[in-house]
């Protein structure tokens, strides 16, 4: 039997990377919004970035799409410095805040952005996977909010991006307009395409992701699957009125103010039951799901 | 090229949809040819020279508004952070505002010629027209550069009255609505040292067939230098503030 030996690729980026942040730092003013951030995104997967406002993710957004420059570290996208126009053929991004040339048509727009790549998507065919087959002929300044949201997520596939990036690419929609989108993503998913997005909303990185990473104060937290994840930060709470607790498990983080208690637990049922079982003497209970904020606040606020 | 393409097309189309844009640079300089400029044209010559004069005053708005008014808004739109992330090297994307410069410039300019052909007497020799091309260009690229200094270094909401600022005062200083003999003493004085009045001698000299003189050339390239420095230090500025 011979053995097969081990080929490590060299300089650390594996062979399935399309992106990455190696050691990466970037400071704004007193801010210091990404700390030694490494970070690398594999082919075929669906990233989630997750983390509260002003966690760094945008920052790292816009590294990798070239829009700005690390203090400190590299920054790769396909191997080659994203801020080279060359580098970013085979991407598509939805940045943050949605802006559209107002006097275009939804059409129009579509064209203007075609002309940059090689081998673009049909715009019939992408409007219609979005669901802006309609509005083609409309000018963007008279798009509804979720059109206008909807047409910026669709420009992001408009090369047939091997990468795309999402930041925050469902705020702002409604539900039946989010699940359309979720569903549009997967869909390239299982062409072979690779994400990255960042999100607000366990919910929305339990539909799509396969990966999470969470970001905050500039510094990567945890990662993990979104079930290793949830149970980390998808944390509910119990409220309630007593004059003692004992010690319970499963509590994430214990607020205490007088005679009311705040109990941050990713197992609320399990903490109930030992309330009960522990025989304390409690009133007025309330079980609550905590926001992804909530839950942040609550785990680093230490 | 066929990106630069696209992004000429979308500009021209945006801005035709936008009639409060192109009516004024289109009519404006004919409008105040007609009113102030006209009644006092007689005589060939003198209607000729106006007629270079309201060119300047033309081109002169065409790109103090292109590039002072649209590169500020341009700074604050989310779509521009849009473009940024399109593999689209920066320097293509300059090139598509020139073009539309050119265009709107050669429609305002044709729609004055026409105007004062009508109106009054003035006729342009052959010769007139080759060299009134690469004086108006000569002109037109530091003040180009000046309305770059606008667009980088003014917020949106003052660009339009900072370029206004501009645009009226240098033109009338600049001897381009009256004469410079008939300027009020005071301003006789300061109209040389304006960048428009170094502009109008260089197409008046290609409209009434004399030699070019160095000194109008001279003053243009040092206004050149002097606003493209600042417009490379607001460009630099700007890009690293958003970009950096």
């Amino acid at each position: 039997m011979t053995r097969v030996a081990k080929v490590s690729p060299s300089r650390g980026a594996s062979l399935s990377e399309v992106a990455a942040l190696h050691q990466v730092s970037k400071r704004f003013g007193q801010t210091q919004a990404l700390d030694r951030v490494s970070l690398s995104v594999e082919r075929g997967e669906l990233l989630a970035l997750l983390g509260p406002n002003g966690a760094g993710k945008s920052t790292a957004i816009r590294l990798l799409s070239g829009l700005r420059r690390p203090d400190t570290g590299t920054v790769r996208l396909f191997g080659q410095n994203p801020q080279h126009a060359s580098a970013r053929v085979h991407l598509g991004v939805t940045p943050q805040e949605t802006g559209l040339p107002d006097g275009l048509r939804v059409g129009e727009v579509v064209q203007l952005v075609r002309a940059h790549y090689p081998d673009p998507a049909g715009a019939g065919e992408l409007l219609e996977r979005f669901d802006l087959a309609n509005l083609e002929r409309r000018q963007c300044g008279g798009l509804s909010g979720g059109q206008r949201r909807r047409l910026a997520v669709a420009l992001a596939f408009v090369g047939n991006p091997r990468l795309v990036i999402l930041d925050e690419p469902t705020t702002g929609l409604d539900v039946e307009a989010r699940r359309a989108l979720w569903a549009a993503v997967k869909y390239y998913q299982t062409q072979g395409g690779t994400a990255l997005l960042t999100t607000h909303y366990l919910e929305e990185a339990e539909a799509l992701a396969s990966r999470v990473v969470v970001i905050n104060g500039g510094r990567i937290r945890a990662e993990g699957t979104v079930a290793e994840i949830k149970a980390r930060v998808g944390l509910r709470q119990v409220r309630f009125q007593a004059s003692a607790v004992p010690q319970i498990e499963g509590v994430s983080r214990l607020e205490r103010n007088n005679g009311s208690f705040v109990l941050y637990t990713p197992n609320s049922d399990a903490v109930v039951r030992q309330l009960v079982e522990e025989q304390v003497n409690f009133s007025d209970l309330e079980v609550k799901a905590v926001s992804l904020e909530e839950a942040f606040v609550a785990l680093t606020a230490e | 090229m066929k990106p630069m393409l696209a992004h000429y097309k979308a500009n021209l189309l945006e801005l035709l949809r936008l009639p409060a844009y192109w009516i004024p640079s289109m009519v404006f300089p004919t409008m105040f040819f007609l009113f102030f400029a006209a009644p006092n044209a007689n005589h060939p010559e003198a209607a000729s020279l106006l007629l270079g004069s309201y060119l300047v005053f033309a081109v002169l708005g065409v790109v103090m508004f292109q590039f002072g008014v649209g590169i500020a808004s341009d700074r604050a739109s989310a779509w521009n952070i849009f473009e940024r992330t399109l593999p689209l090297p920066p320097l293509a994307k300059l090139a598509a505002p020139i073009l539309t410069a050119l265009t709107f410039a050669a429609m305002a300019g044709a729609v004055l010629v026409i105007a004062a052909y009508l109106s009054t007497p003035a006729r342009l020799e052959p010769g007139a027209w080759i060299r009134l091309i690469p004086a108006l260009l000569a002109g037109a690229v530091p003040l180009a550069l000046l309305g770059l200094c606008v667009g980088y270094l003014a917020s949106p909401k003052a660009a339009v009255p900072v370029a206004n600022l501009l645009y009226l005062p240098l033109s009338f200083a600049g001897g381009l609505w009256v004469p410079p003999q008939f300027l009020p003493e005071f301003v006789q004085h300061i109209s040389p040292f304006t960048p428009t009045r170094q502009w109008g001698e260089a197409v008046w000299s290609a409209v009434n067939g004399t030699t070019w003189q160095a000194e109008p050339f001279i003053w243009l390239a040092g206004f050149t230098l002097l606003f493209g420095a600042i417009a490379l230090w607001g460009y630099h500025r700007d890009q690293g503030q958003r970009f950096g």
